[in-house]
């Protein structure tokens, strides 16, 4: 049998281990963690298999797909994307499985959290290998969903029930966004194929959507006063959605409350599921992205403003979590970015991107687990509380500094020796130089490399600050056991070497997604509808340019040496309240008093409720009304039931001649 | 003897019932429960001899019964009705000495209805007819110790008989009148009852008799009392079986047989259809016993299919039917539901006055989690939330209304609809958010598989409708072709 009959296992496993955890949790040791981790364990091998199939193989992409009902389908795709996209959340979510086994031992609700954490893998396994847009969707609201559930593990605190409320509201504000992009894609559709649809055509899936590309981009409306085509409107609409659920700015509010769930869900959120999902969204509907004129560079400038926005606010932080979680916004903002190149360098932008993303996922998923790892030892998420953890945690901390040297990008260029995180992040940095060369506009590339400086002090901060000097407060603490140490081990390895051995032929791999497979894509054509202009070729920036992110990297590594572990620098002369950057920063810009505050509960909630106040009033009136109605005929109807059988028979025989007087009557009038 | 493979699953269902009565006399009353799992394998059998001759198409007995898309649809209906219904029943008869007598009549009862939806001639429709109003007289006494259960049968007797009555009345009138009983025939011969008195009052009789089986307002008035006091696997036959055949019979007498006198009898069923969903809809509300909710729900549920009468396009038709089958299995799960709680509650009380009251169900989630959840989801599918078969097929129903215009008929029922989702959510209410009292009580097996089968149902309509429509569709066209 061909690997492929196997595929709809993916997603199906760790839903079945859902339900088996739910129900019968509880009755196994460890809350029956031992059934999700071998059902994610099943579809890794299954994915692997597929990829490494597909690798050798080009040509043979899984697809297959169901009619469901009228014009829609289910279906599963995996070419190239999907199937890396597989792998890393299968094996992703797999290690930090099993870290919980360790990490959740304490907590009573155990069948609860595996049976969520089982659920939110499967959605988001089944959103990459969905061959339709309205399936991606469903998945989707999943994620969503699950994300709420397992923020709000702890429900019983506040923090957590509100961070859970308010990454659903905020990603809802995309998810409406993206719903109205596939409205808009499904009424044109419709149009185009005048209403009557021919026989085994799904509307929705990819292949059918892409073909239609020309002619969405030949419909032009009106919005605003500007001029714009129809895929513009629904490709920014999906974008709209992506920048909800990968929080990009302005929608990233979100992110670092999100850190009120267990550490665990944080390292699965920012990871392998969830913030991946909006650049996910993005890379499979590349087509439509290329094609539509602006989109792109909307992408990629919103993406690199992100990467340094995030940036500046991770330096601030004191809470080990937080600085992490301004990370990973800060480097889908480049995930973005590198999307966005697509503007320049074609269909490569995909694999660059989704490059970047995976090598991203094996190292924040290593920073929160050691994060976690250093919690569950010392109970506290401030580092002010914390420094010398290296001595009684040595292995967390060389795993930690290893998933650093990732985020920060060292390595040599030319050669492979690198981290991953220098091979997936200097080719987007790069791209964006190649965009300033070509389009004359800099700022992406000076973010990008602003940025890069940042990250790497921020993160060097958290370790110098974490491991090094002596313990500022008396935590006690103890190396995590084994079922926590492995997953970070194995991690550790991924950060550090997985770039080097995989990286040109992933890039190469997961580029060809849209060229010659499933989907025949002409990228040049695409990029002319959308009025780009591919640079011819590329690889020849000056030196350097290419030595300048590492440059910048080490920069960071000595400005956060000097500072926090020499302490050559008096640091509280700046970290002050007198300090206006500082403060400015420290308040995180003041976003929680400009969008929550003021935006959200001043205009939004108080205009709303006004105006939904006095309406209220009327409809509760008419509704209260309307109930009395019918709960008084309810009652005077239930005294017609007598329970005397005269009276049924009476009834019979008095319904029978109302009918035929009733009937007669309305034949003499017609 | 290929005539006779036609209606092989009839055989079957006679045969085993036959078997099942003769064998018990022999047994003890230990040994009974044997009798229960062959009923349910007759059940299968007939199942998928039925699945297997969907397609074919053929008449016997000179053309007294046909076999085609529309009666092979609703013997499916039926036989899954009944094999929920058995299944729950090897728990509800355990240790009964009148077990074979049970398995008996419920097999019979579903013989009769299987006959009337092949039936192509008036006489063997009321035959087919009485055989089923006869074996489910008998069922809804079956408790003969239990004042309310004879109390029920009475009733249901009475008023069956009345109806009876009135509908060989009725068929006599068109006899008289077209002087033949073949359905067919009487289309052809419809002119003497055009634009006549007799036409009209004919028409009003048959309503009343097929309106007494699908419990339409006025000819309802049996239906609450007697799903209350009837043992509740036999309030599931009723109102997810028996009603359904008066549905067929209804389809096939007006729509085929009367097609010609649609004008007349279109402004009866409008008239019926609007009376009795909000009618039932409106005193469910203020119900405190669940079966009788049920039983009310389920005259509004009439209400809505009976609007395909109205309707009367190939769509509407496709939507009604489908209804019928979504309804046997959201219906027939509910009161098998309904079944397990008031077993639950009578194994603690066995002199429980109402043991389905509302306050039997406070914290089922917690006492009963499984029977709880199927209960949550029957009830949702009978409101017609999706991704349930109640959503599916009120909205192939709904939206087949206002494709033909009758956008004032659609809003009624809509609004009906939501009416209908304060009372179902009130049992989920009493289900989730009100503490248990007492302890986890372990489920029995038998009314478990009787419940996920009718779940399987009612998900696999809801969330893949496809296949069903299709069926449906294909049923819909032997009566309208288009």
């Amino acid at each position: 049998m061909p690997i492929g009959d196997f595929a709809f296992m993916i997603p199906v496993l760790p839903a079945l281990a859902f339900v088996l955890t739910f129900f019968f949790g509880k009755k196994l040791p460890q809350g029956g963690a031992i059934i999700p981790i071998t059902a994610i364990a099943v579809s890794f091998i299954i994915s692997l298999i597929i990829t490494i199939n597909l690798l050798q193989n080009p040509e043979e992409v899984i697809t297959q797909s169901y009619q469901w009902f009228s014009a829609f389908n289910v279906g599963i795709l995996i070419d190239p994307l999907a199937a890396v996209m597989l792998t890393m959340v299968t094996l992703v979510s797999l290690l930090i499985h099993i870290y919980s086994v360790g990490y959740m031992s304490h907590d009573p609700a155990k069948p609860r959290y595996f049976a969520e954490t089982a659920l939110f893998t499967a959605s988001m396994l089944s959103l990459v290998l969905s061959d339709n847009i309205l399936q991606l969707f469903i998945s989707w609201e999943l994620v969503g969903l699950c994300s709420y559930l397992l923020i709000g593990f702890w429900y019983q605190k506040p923090s957590a029930a509100s961070a859970a409320k308010k990454a659903f509201l905020t990603t809802r504000i995309g998810d409406v966004m993206f719903l109205a992009g596939i409205v808009l894609l499904t009424t044109d559709l419709f149009r185009m194929v005048n209403g009557t649809i021919p026989e085994q055509l799904y509307l929705l899936r990819f292949d059918v959507i892409f073909s239609y590309i020309p002619q969405l981009s030949a419909m032009n409306t009106t919005v605003l006063g500007f001029e714009v085509t129809h895929l513009t409107l629904i490709t920014l609409l999906f974008f709209g959605g992506a920048v909800g659920k990968s929080g990009q700015f302005p929608l990233h509010v979100w992110l670092p409350d999100a850190m009120e769930g267990p550490t665990t869900v944080s390292a699965l959120i920012h990871a392998a599921t969830m913030v991946t999902a909006g650049v996910y969204l993005v890379a499979r509907t590349f087509p439509m992205f290329i094609a539509a004129p602006g989109s792109l560079i909307i992408v990629a400038y919103l993406g690199a403003f992100t990467a340094i926005f995030a940036a500046t606010m991770g330096i601030v932080m004191n809470d080990i979590k937080r600085v992490l979680a301004y990370s990973t916004i800060s480097q889908l903002g480049y995930m973005m970015l590198g999307l966005g190149m697509g503007a320049v360098i074609g269909a490569e932008a995909v694999g660059i991107s989704i490059f970047h993303l995976v090598s991203h996922a094996f190292f924040k998923a290593l920073l929160f687990l050691c994060a976690g790892s250093v919690i569950h030892a010392v109970g506290t998420h401030d580092m002010r509380e914390l420094g010398g953890v290296a001595k009684v945690m040595p292995i967390t901390a060389a795993t930690m500094v290893a998933a650093s040297l990732a985020l920060a990008g060292f390595g040599i260029p030319k050669t492979i020796i690198g981290t991953s995180g220098f091979f997936s992040k200097d080719p987007i940095i790069e791209s964006a130089y190649l965009f300033g060369a070509e389009s004359g506009s800099w700022l992406p590339y000076i973010f990008a490399i602003v940025a890069a400086l940042l990250t790497s002090f921020y993160i060097f901060r958290l370790i110098f600050m974490t491991f090094t000097g002596e313990p500022r407060t008396d935590y006690g603490g103890h190396e995590s056991p084994a079922t926590m140490t492995v997953p970070l081990a194995i991690l550790s390895i991924f950060a550090l070497f997985f770039g080097a051995i995989s990286s040109e032929t992933f890039k190469h791999f997961v580029s060809e997604t849209f060229v010659n497979n499933f989907v025949h894509m002409d990228i040049h054509a695409l990029a002319e509808l959308g009025h780009y202009e591919l640079a011819a070729g590329h690889g020849h920036e000056p030196l350097l340019i290419v030595w300048m992110p590492i440059i910048v990297a080490t920069l960071g590594l000595l400005l956060a040496y000097v500072i926090y572990y020499q302490k050559a620098v008096d640091v509280s002369r700046f970290v002050t309240r007198d300090n206006p950057l500082y403060r400015l920063l420290y308040n995180r810009y003041y976003q929680n008093e400009i969008l929550t505050e003021f935006f959200a509960v001043k205009i939004v909630y108080e205009s709303i409720s006004m105006a939904t106040y006095y309406l209220d009033r009327g409809f509760d009136w008419i509704v209260s009304v309307l109930s009395y109605i019918v709960f008084e005929a309810g009652d005077s109807f239930r005294k017609v039931q007598t329970g005397n059988v005269r009276h049924y028979a009476t009834a019979v025989v008095l319904g029978m001649s109302l009918l035929v007087v009733l009937v007669k009557l309305v034949m003499e009038v017609i | 003897m290929s005539d006779l493979m036609l209606i092989a699953p009839e055989l079957i269902i006679g045969i085993t019932g036959l078997i099942i009565v003769l064998a018990g006399l022999f047994m003890g009353r230990s040994s009974k429960n044997a009798l229960g799992y062959l009923a349910v394998l007759g059940c299968l059998s007939a199942i998928a001899l039925t699945i297997s001759s969907f397609a074919t198409t053929g008449s016997l007995l000179a053309e007294a019964l046909v076999i085609d898309a529309l009666s092979q649809f609703f013997k499916l209906v039926f036989l899954a009705v009944a094999l929920i219904v058995c299944i729950a029943s090897i728990k509800y008869t355990e240790g009964n000495d009148n077990a074979e007598v049970f398995f008996g009549l419920v097999l019979f009862g579903t013989l009769g209805m299987m006959f009337v939806a092949s039936a192509n001639d008036l006489i063997t429709l009321y035959v087919s007819f009485e055989l089923a109003s006869l074996s489910t007289y008998a069922l809804a006494g079956f408790e003969k110790k239990n004042a309310r259960s004879v109390e029920a049968a009475m009733k249901y007797i009475l008023i069956g008989a009345l109806s009876s009555a009135l509908l060989l009345l009725g068929i006599s009138f068109v006899y008289g009148a077209t002087s033949t009983t073949s359905i067919p025939g009487i289309a052809e011969n419809i002119d003497v009852l055009l634009n006549n008195t007799v036409g009209i009052l004919a028409i009003v009789l048959l309503i009343a008799g097929f309106g007494f089986k699908i419990a339409l307002v006025p000819f309802h008035m049996w239906a609450p009392d007697t799903y209350q006091g009837a043992p509740s696997v036999v309030s599931a036959l009723l109102a997810a079986g028996s009603k359904k055949m008066g549905i067929i019979a209804a389809f096939k007498v007006f729509i085929v047989a009367l097609i010609a006198l649609q004008a007349d009898w279109k402004i009866a069923f409008a008239a019926l259809a609007v009376v009795t969903m909000t009618y039932g809809n409106v005193v469910a509300l203020s119900q405190t016993s669940v079966k009788r909710m049920l039983a009310y729900s389920s005259l509004a549920q009439a209400g809505y299919i009976t609007m395909a009468f109205v309707v009367l396009t190939p769509m509407a038709l496709t939507g009604g039917i489908l209804y019928t089958l979504a309804h046997g299995f959201m219906k027939g799960g509910a009161f098998i539901a309904v079944g397990a709680v008031v077993y639950m509650v009578m194994a603690k009380n066995k002199d429980s006055e109402v043991p389905d009251h509302l306050d039997s169900f406070k914290g089922l989630g917690k006492k009963m989690p499984i029977t709880a959840f199927c209960l949550m989801i029957f009830l949702f599918a009978l409101a017609g939330i999706p991704p349930t078969a109640g959503f599916m097929s009120k909205f192939v129903l709904f939206s087949s209304t206002i494709e033909a215009g009758l956008v004032w008929l659609a809003v009624i029922a809509i609004l009906n609809s939501a009416i209908s989702l304060y009372y179902y959510a009130r049992v989920v209410k009493y289900m989730y958010f009100m503490p248990a009292e007492g302890e986890r009580f372990s489920e029995p097996a038998p009314y478990l598989v009787a419940l996920l089968i009718a779940l399987a149902g009612v998900l696999a309509i809801g969330i893949w409708p496809e296949p069903f429509i299709n069926m449906a569709m294909q049923a819909a066209e032997v009566l309208l072709p288009l």
